[in-house]
């Protein structure tokens, strides 16, 4: 594996096949959730509640590969005290995977409004909306799990970069739902679950956010949270 | 931050990373090395160590060091065998004098004085920079006479009253006087590894020096006696500059304020003991540190 | 797995007789060893039974004023020139009366030691008052008599035994046993004598102290030059081609024999600095000569041992140079020095041949008062005894291999006791 961090490069074989499965797991387990969240996707603009109950089911998988991770995690640092590299892929694999759950979580919530959907009188035509933003959002979530899997930083700074684009096609989305509503006033119980389900989509992309950020001080030792990109691009590259 | 080894390291995807990056190509890096990564300097520094070069007979054993010591700082040396660091701290004292065929060049100063000097006296220099080694070393005297050796020589106290005190007090500060109150008269030598370790530093802190220097001090001792010694090391900070070598990087971790990576005789790299831990800046620092090839 | 357990069982058996095999030889080597020391030891011993005992007649001897040549007030000069041997001789006569023949009475004299009138001597000198009166003494009996009754327990059938008396010697002897007149005890002459040509009167003291000052001269010449001289090439000196060429010389040293040691000294301090011939100064300068690499070996070997990280404690606490040798080191490496100085020592109190060569082999009938009076060593006192053709001096001989041995006995153990002392301190 050419990754950045020679990971397989420990004179103690076994340590580098624990990393090793720590980083396969952990991807496996982003693997799921982008499934999961494109599933959602689907059975919300399709109204398949099949699809959506299945969704809702595969969190139980999700919530239990964290766990197994998390004590992956806690036994590499309580027996090999990782350092340096090492101990910033751990603590990026413990923080990954939490995000990984809240979008798993996400991804229920849309597989739930899509089984509500599907079983609703009529549906709203206008859930179609969600198609554009659900389209950014996965891809910005397939990205970001693609830079945890590269461990490309400069890639990850893109993607996170993307967030101002989401951020503005949910306003748009907002705009959109309230015209709506204010059309057709009976409408105010789908277009408050469509909204909840935009909401769900701009979390999973902050959510994906973070995996990028993780991703930048895995590589580079950095914490970029909480930091304007000048700033950040500055102390990257000084 | 400023030699162009870091800049490889740090904007990837240049075609020198794909190279140094190769860890078994370590003879390359090390040439690469031009100077020490991170800050070697501080402010106010107790002891100042400018292109200082190691020889042994016609080999070269330290290329080119500057390093501080700090005021009230643990200092910890960490790298693989033979890298020189132990080499390093032992000119910090000149006990490399004692070598023959040792020969140091460069600047070493304690406060601002050169050490080197001919007028610098290395019984004097030793009564400022105490030492500590990695075996326990008592001296076949009593418990009491190990630690007043080092007062009796100098001439540090006036009378039997005065030495009685220094002697406690001594033992007091390495945490060893409540063990041994009972029995100062027994030998040295009866006392455990990690005790034993313990009196050579009330043996050391006795002459009253300015700095520590301490060679792997817990290499023979089990994790409970380390302990000890590691919040021994931490209390004594207070009143003391410490430069410690030690195979143990948590170790290093642990007690240390700064840390500094030696490795063939070159310093690699100096940091905050923090960062070097969570984010080296060179290759061979993180390769050491998290037991890859290297 | 099971042929690897197959394999190695296979094998147990041969490794397990290679062990014991080992082993016998390892006894065997020990216990012909031992069997050679055993066999000497005993052998000695046995020989020197005789020298041990000491044999008195008693004999009732008039010590009249007018036998004795002396006045009736005599002075002290007139006693000591009294005429003993006539007394002796007259006592004797008295005590067989049968006997007339001249060759018997020469033989009936012959029965007491030629020592026995310097013991009448003695006796009178001690209360002059006894001259006039009759007394009945014991007085000390010929070498051959004494070898005869401490060998047989009936002098009229010896068997095979050897011995130059006469049977109507044994039969005189026999005599005097019945009536009480001869008893055995133990040899206080023997310690407290020196040497003489009559075996019932020599004594190993003389050679015993001269042994004593000899190694005195030894020990306070070679100890403190050759632990300086270790300290300074341990400690000091530069490792460079000139301290190579003192070790390999010091080595060679050691092995020089002895006797060009005695050459060297017959040469440079008789002949050149014109010191006493036979005296304890020269043998003890020489064999310091030859002391002084075996200490200074041993020396730096104990030296060597003391743990570095000692040395660096000491230095790294600012203890000079000199301060880490006497404080810290020497102490340390002092057990094994001692042990060293006692083998060179031994060495040293075994050796004859030097002393040969500067004269210590002179015939020294008085104890040695000093380092300067002419003296002999015990190793030469055997040399000179198994020369003397008495058969009692075969047991002198041995007598004086035991006193010999014993010496190193006693020096041994006091270097086992000082080491002990210096180590259990710590």
């Amino acid at each position: 594996m050419a990754d950045k961090l020679h990971l397989d490069q420990h004179i103690s074989q076994k340590f580098n096949d624990e990393l090793e499965d720590i980083r396969n797991r952990a991807l496996l387990m982003g693997g799921l959730v982008e499934k999961q969240v494109s599933g959602g996707l689907q059975a919300l603009l399709e109204g398949d509640s099949e699809l959506g109950n299945q969704v809702v089911h595969t969190d139980h998988e999700v919530n239990s590969m964290e766990i197994e991770i998390d004590e992956m995690c806690n036994g590499i640092l309580a027996r090999r005290q990782p350092a340096a590299s090492d101990l910033r892929l751990i603590v990026t694999v413990i923080k990954v995977i939490t995000d990984l759950e809240r979008i798993g979580d996400e991804a229920e919530k849309l597989g739930r409004f899509a089984v509500d959907l599907a079983n609703s009188s009529e549906l709203p035509a206008y859930r179609k909306e969600l198609r554009h933003l659900g389209d950014l959002v996965e891809s910005m979530l397939r990205d970001a799990l693609h830079c945890f899997a590269r461990m490309d930083y400069e890639a990850a700074l893109k993607t996170a970069a993307r967030d101002d684009d989401i951020n503005a096609e949910y306003e748009t989305l907002s705009r959109l739902l309230i015209t709506h509503v204010m059309e057709d006033p009976r409408q105010v119980k789908n277009v408050f679950n469509i909204t909840w389900c935009a909401r769900a989509l701009e979390r999973i992309a902050d959510h994906s956010v973070n995996i990028c950020e993780y991703v930048v001080f895995l590589v580079k030792g950095k914490d970029i949270r909480h930091t304007n990109p000048k700033d950040i691009s500055k102390s990257l590259f000084s | 931050m400023s030699t162009s080894t870091t800049l490889n390291d740090i904007i990837p995807g240049s075609p020198a990373i794909q190279e140094s990056t190769k860890v078994d190509d370590v003879t390359a890096m090390l040439d690469s090395i031009e100077g020490t990564v991170g800050t070697t300097r501080v402010e106010n520094p107790k002891m100042e160590m400018r292109e200082v070069d190691v020889f042994y007979a016609d080999k070269q054993a330290i290329y080119d060091v500057d390093l501080d010591v700090a005021r009230n700082e643990v200092i910890a040396m960490i790298g693989p065998s033979g890298c020189g660091k132990s080499t390093f701290l032992r000119c910090l004292n000149r006990m490399n004098d004692t070598i023959p065929i040792c020969r140091v060049t460069g600047s070493i100063t304690l406060d601002g004085v050169d050490i080197n000097t001919r007028e610098q006296d290395p019984v004097l220099l030793r009564a400022r920079v105490g030492m500590v080694f990695q075996k326990p070393n008592p001296f076949a005297k009593s418990i009491f006479d190990n630690v007043a050796y080092g007062p009796r020589i100098h001439g540090l106290a006036a009378n039997r009253a005065e030495l009685d005190e220094i002697v406690i007090s001594s033992l007091k500060r390495a945490g060893l006087y409540d063990e041994v109150k009972s029995r100062l008269d027994a030998p040295g030598t009866s006392l455990s590894g990690g005790q034993q370790q313990r009196l050579c530093i009330a043996r050391t802190i006795a002459v009253n020096p300015e700095v520590i220097l301490m060679d792997e001090p817990c290499s023979a001792l089990d994790p409970i006696a380390t302990a000890r010694i590691e919040e021994l090391i931490d209390e004594l900070r207070e009143n003391y500059a410490i430069a410690i070598v030690t195979h143990s990087m948590q170790q290093a971790a642990r007690v240390s304020q700064r840390t500094a990576y030696f490795h063939l005789g070159k310093l690699v790299e100096v940091g905050k003991t923090n960062d070097i831990f969570t984010n080296p800046q060179h290759d061979l620092t993180e390769n050491y540190i998290t037991g890859r090839f290297g | 797995m099971s042929s690897t357990t197959e394999i190695v069982q296979a094998s147990l058996a041969r490794r397990y007789k290679a062990e014991s095999r080992f082993r016998l030889y390892g006894i065997v080597a020990i216990s012909i060893s031992l069997s050679f020391l055993a066999f000497l030891l005993i052998s000695i011993t046995y020989k020197s039974i005789p020298a041990f005992y000491e044999t008195q007649v008693q004999l009732t001897v008039n010590l009249d004023a007018e036998k004795l040549g002396v006045g009736a007030s005599p002075d002290i000069k007139a006693i000591k020139t009294a005429n003993y041997s006539g007394v002796i001789k007259g006592a004797l006569r008295e005590q067989f009366p049968d006997v007339k023949k001249r060759k018997a009475k020469k033989e009936l004299y012959s029965l007491v030691s030629v020592g026995a009138q310097y013991q009448l001597r003695d006796f009178i000198l001690e209360d002059p008052s006894v001259i006039g009166t009759e007394q009945t003494i014991w007085l000390i009996a010929d070498d051959e008599l004494n070898g005869l009754v401490t060998a047989v327990s009936d002098v009229t059938d010896i068997g095979d035994t050897p011995t130059r008396l006469s049977e109507q010697q044994r039969g005189w002897i026999n005599t005097l046993q019945q009536q009480d007149q001869v008893k055995t005890g133990f040899n206080y002459t023997f310690f407290s004598a020196g040497d003489s040509r009559e075996p019932e009167l020599a004594g190993i003291k003389a050679a015993l102290i001269g042994s004593a000052w000899v190694l005195l001269v030894t020990f306070l010449v070679s100890f403190p030059v050759a632990v300086a001289a270790a300290i300074y090439l341990e400690e000091f000196a530069p490792t460079n081609r000139w301290t190579d060429v003192i070790e390999v010389n010091i080595n060679n040293l050691a092995a020089v024999p002895s006797i060009v040691f005695g050459l060297l000294g017959l040469a440079v301090f008789i002949n050149f600095f014109a010191l006493p011939r036979s005296a304890p100064l020269i043998g003890g300068i020489v064999l310091s000569l030859m002391t002084l690499p075996t200490i200074i070996i041993s020396s730096r070997a104990a030296l060597k041992a003391v743990p570095p990280s000692i040395r660096e404690a000491a230095q790294g606490l600012g203890a000079s140079k000199v301060q880490v040798v006497f404080h810290h080191v020497l102490p340390l490496a002092m057990p094994g020095i001692l042990t060293g100085t006692i083998i060179g020592l031994a060495q040293a109190l075994g050796e004859t041949a030097p002393l040969l060569m500067i004269g210590m082999v002179a015939f020294i009938v008085d104890i040695p008062q000093s380092i300067v009076d002419p003296a002999t060593a015990l190793p030469v006192q055997v040399f000179l005894w198994s020369d003397s053709p008495e058969r009692a001096f075969v047991a002198k001989t041995s007598a004086a291999i035991v006193v010999l041995l014993g010496f190193l006995v006693v020096m041994n153990a006091v270097a086992v006791f000082l080491r002990k002392r210096f180590e259990r301190r710590w």
